[in-house]
């Protein structure tokens, strides 16, 4: 019996939602990060999208954000030329990285004890977070701003995307450039997956999947509009991705068959990403929220709860909450 | 036509009055330590942790001593307004106010959002 999705909308943000990412799996649960460019980013349970706290400090838009895998630490870029490293848990500010331009891309490596960050002055810096007074290291060739920029290959080397049309493969340690990849077009997105080494680019209507080793390309997708963000589910089944038509497509990895499209969004989705179990996707708008996807529509997971035809009109239907028929949602 | 998926509830939104992240929640018990005494910090920190703390009272003190009183707002964009000072939020967010003299006109009751705020003052 085929369901149709419910998305659940995450509201609070004033301004564009512009990144997200999840942590890994905590004996918590999971949890979300969201930068916006109100900026205010927010912390929320990953698997029910309930708020947790909002990250103040930021005198300008936050461009990106990130948690570290025990979602113990975030990090956020921001338009007013910092980068900030935060304490999840408290919400407490821990660092301020002053920068020479707005940044735009922060990551943590497995261990979170170095951050690297990217932005408008095209320089990657890999900061100590152990030492933070230290001035960090420095990466430069890019000839424009850094998009995204993320640790790679066991963090000993470093992907990344700029508005010059090409991503990048250094080696941390030489700092050199050990492959550069160009495109007709801005690389809209990237989300790199270590278990499989697949790198997942995003550039006007297309998806590309790329080794992330060798940078060797494995296939590309088509979408029927452009793209803004793509992720890749955990067991490399399927992906999904959003962008200017403002829905949500899900695509089959091995076959490249549209599964399905998915409308909400009141405006152009500008990331999307993967809970690190694969259950659910969360996708940031212009619109200022984040809505939260099930991956097996119907499934009891989270605030989604299945729901047998006769349970509806018995008297434990009192707790549900039964989405009303929207005007072609 | 295809059911909709049910849920429980929606997912909780930000609590306008704080930044959340709640001391009593298990993660926070759990991972943060509950004495001060637990760190091995030595007596510089302890000093240094005795005047932040005698500059928050001081803020706190100076925050009270402002209620009821007429106080000049000097905010961006070079505005300047007078108002009666009500209260502060607990993470000194707003700033509640009454009788607000704006260009539009005397607003009885308002709420100024402190990160607009460059400076005021007040007489004591």
């Amino acid at each position: 019996m085929a369901m149709r999705q419910t998305p659940l909308t995450c509201s609070g943000h004033t301004r564009p939602v512009v990144d997200l990412a999840f942590s890994g799996i905590t004996p918590y649960g999971y949890f979300l990060i969201s930068a916006c460019k109100d900026g205010k980013p927010m912390l929320r349970q990953g698997d029910t999208g309930d708020w947790i706290g909002t990250f103040l400090g930021h005198k300008g838009a936050v461009w990106g954000a990130t948690l570290n895998k025990e979602a113990t630490k975030a990090a956020t870029a921001a338009a007013d030329f910092t980068a900030k490293v935060w304490d999840a848990v408290t919400g407490d500010e821990v660092l301020t990285l002053a920068h020479k331009h707005i940044v735009k891309s922060v990551n943590f490596t497995q261990d979170s004890n170095f951050l690297l960050t990217g932005g408008n002055d095209k320089v990657l810096r890999i900061y100590d977070l152990n030492k933070p007074e230290a001035e960090p290291l420095e990466i430069a060739g890019h000839t424009s701003a850094i998009k995204k920029a993320l640790w790679c290959n066991n963090d000993q080397q470093i992907l990344s995307a700029a508005d010059d049309k090409t991503i990048r493969l250094w080696d941390k340690n030489t700092k050199e450039s050990v492959k550069t990849l160009s495109f007709e077009a801005t690389v809209s997105s990237m989300e790199y997956i270590p278990d499989g080494e697949i790198l997942v680019i995003t550039y006007g209507r297309t998806i590309a999947f790329y080794n992330a080793h060798s940078l060797d390309l494995i296939k590309t997708v088509d979408a029927p509009a452009s793209i803004h963000s793509a992720s890749l589910h955990p067991d490399k089944d399927f992906f999904v991705a959003g962008g200017d038509d403002f829905k949500l497509y899900k695509y089959d990895y091995t076959t490249k068959e549209e599964m399905e499209s998915y409308k909400g969004h009141f405006g152009p989705v500008h990331c999307v990403r993967f809970s690190p179990d694969g259950e659910l996707y969360a996708s940031g708008s212009e619109d200022g929220t984040l809505r939260l996807w099930q991956t097996a529509v119907g499934k009891t997971y989270g605030l989604w709860k299945c729901v047998l035809p006769e349970e509806l009109s018995s008297e434990n239907s009192e707790a549900l909450y039964c989405p009303p028929a929207e005007i072609k949602a | 036509m295809k059911t909709p998926v049910s849920v429980l509830r929606l997912p909780r939104g930000p609590d306008p009055n704080s930044r959340g992240f709640d001391p009593n929640s298990p993660r926070f018990i759990a991972l943060c330590p509950t004495t001060l005494s637990s760190s091995s910090s030595g007596r510089a920190d302890e000093e240094e942790q005795r005047l932040r703390s005698d500059l928050r009272e001081r803020f706190l003190r100076t925050l009270l001593s402002m209620t009821d009183k007429q106080v000049e707002f000097n905010m961006h964009e070079k505005v300047r307004v007078r108002a009666r000072f009500g209260a502060s939020d607990i993470d000194v967010l707003n700033f509640q106010v009454s009788d607000l003299e704006t260009p539009l006109g005397v607003q009885r009751e308002a709420l100024l959002r402190s990160q607009d705020v460059i400076s005021c003052s007040f007489e004591l």
